[in-house]
């Protein structure tokens, strides 16, 4: 027994190190053992809150069954209307006098530029173009534009980007995790200011403040106390200032 | 297939070789303060474990931030990813300063006696050996922090690198508070 065991680290060492799959090859079809552990895995994930069903929607389920490229695609579309939403409400906020508010809204844009391009970058890599559908979006007093602003960005965090992720570590492609997992940060520091934003409106009108996006993963803070980027790792001097 | 694994996916493989090389290393200047009369090469073999315990160190930074941008994040694992970064870098720093200057020892009273005739006075050597000693326990005390954190995401919140498609079967990083994990 203690004889065998290192001689099976050693194969499990060489087979799983050496011989690694950087496939970009996406599977069309998912074997139903496949599905079941997609499930699992999507059961045992949203970690934040108890906001949403733990049990996988059959908004995750489309994500699941779709290719990663297609799931990169449907997120390069996402982000670059959330990005132009973003800039649209950041006008309204402005127009109401909540500067700070619209200084986020700002901020967040960037962020979703950032996440945008991430995502084009590996559409481009698996020899695709980006398409986004850009629709006009509604605008509504800047409470409502938060409230909206929070939901679309759990929905991202806690359904659409997991599932992306668990079909794209099936399929290998490290790009997508990456630029997944950079956006799915992100998301969460976004809905948390947001957050911060609605709970404190009042307080938050004036003039415009100073936010700070990373420029590699749109991790986005109210101030830089750290040395390196949380999500990303990047020297903090890669942070932009957006007002 | 590549034959080649992909940077992220050699942080399991690279980061156990500085841990275990660095703590060896001062193993073989104790040795040198107890066997005076082999204590020139004790000191060039400790020498050369130091300095590809460092090697593995940038090693093992440089393919732990690759890995880490895959890892996905709970507060609890970013607040774990975060520390363990800055103590392995931290770490990475303090060994290539320490080696830099257990190298500089080594030459002093090595290489330079038989190069040029001066030699050391006696007990100097020995002296600066403890004080170096002295000097890389706090080095070991980073490391093995540095090395329990990696543990912690690794045993207590079910983080690993990915090393192929079918090698990420285990569920994402879960939020627990049960008693740290083994160092790794």
């Amino acid at each position: 027994m203690l004889a065998t065991r290192p001689l099976s680290v050693l194969v499990a060492v060489a087979t799983g190190a050496l011989f690694v799959a950087n496939g970009t090859a996406s599977p069309q079809t998912t074997p139903p053992r496949q599905q079941q552990q997609q499930r699992d895995r999507l059961r045992q994930h949203d970690p934040y809150s108890t906001e949403v069903d733990a049990a996988v929607s059959a908004e995750q389920e489309k994500y699941l069954k779709a290719t990663t490229l297609e799931n990169l695609q449907t997120a390069y579309d996402g982000e670059s209307n959330a990005a132009n939403r973003y800039l649209a409400f950041a006008k309204k906020a402005d127009q109401e006098g909540y500067g700070k508010v619209g200084s986020l809204f700002r901020a967040a844009a960037r962020a979703e530029q950032i996440h945008a391009a991430n995502h084009a970058e590996v559409i481009k890599t698996l020899g695709a173009v980006p398409k986004a559908e850009i629709v006009q979006p509604e605008v509504k007093t800047t409470k409502e534009n938060l409230e909206v602003a929070i939901s679309g960005e759990l929905a991202e965090r806690q359904t659409m980007y997991p599932a992306m992720m668990v079909r794209a570590r099936q399929d290998g492609q490290r790009q997508a995790i990456r630029s997944f997992n950079f956006a799915m940060t992100a998301e969460q520091g976004h809905a948390d200011l947001y957050r911060k934003a609605l709970t404190n409106l009042e307080s938050w009108r004036g003039g415009p403040v100073d936010f700070f996006v990373c420029t590699v993963c749109g991790y986005t803070v109210e101030k830089i106390d750290f040395r390196k980027c949380p999500s990303c790792f990047i020297p903090a001097e890669e942070y932009v200032k957006v007002s | 297939m590549s034959l080649i694994p992909p940077w992220d996916a050699l942080h399991p493989l690279v980061v156990h070789f500085p841990i275990a090389l660095l703590i060896v290393a001062p193993l073989f200047v104790v040795a040198a303060l107890v066997w005076r009369r082999g204590s020139s090469w004790l000191l060039i073999a400790a020498l050369a474990i130091m300095v590809l315990g460092t090697i593995g160190a940038l090693l093992a930074v440089s393919t732990g931030e690759s890995a880490g941008e895959l890892a996905e994040r709970t507060p609890a694992v970013a607040a774990v990813l975060e520390e363990h970064e800055e103590l392995a870098e931290t770490t990475r720093n303090v060994f290539l300063g320490l080696t830099a200057l257990f190298a500089a020892v080594v030459v002093a009273s090595h290489v330079l006696p038989r190069r040029w005739g001066s030699r050391m006075r006696p007990g100097v050597l020995p002296a600066l050996q403890i004080v170096f000693l002295a000097l890389y326990g706090g080095g070991v005390v980073l490391l093995v922090n540095a090395a329990h954190q990696g543990g912690r995401l690794v045993h207590e919140f079910g983080v690993t690198a990915m090393l192929s498609p079918s090698a990420q079967p285990g569920p994402p990083p879960i939020e627990r508070t049960a008693a740290h994990g083994d160092d790794d």
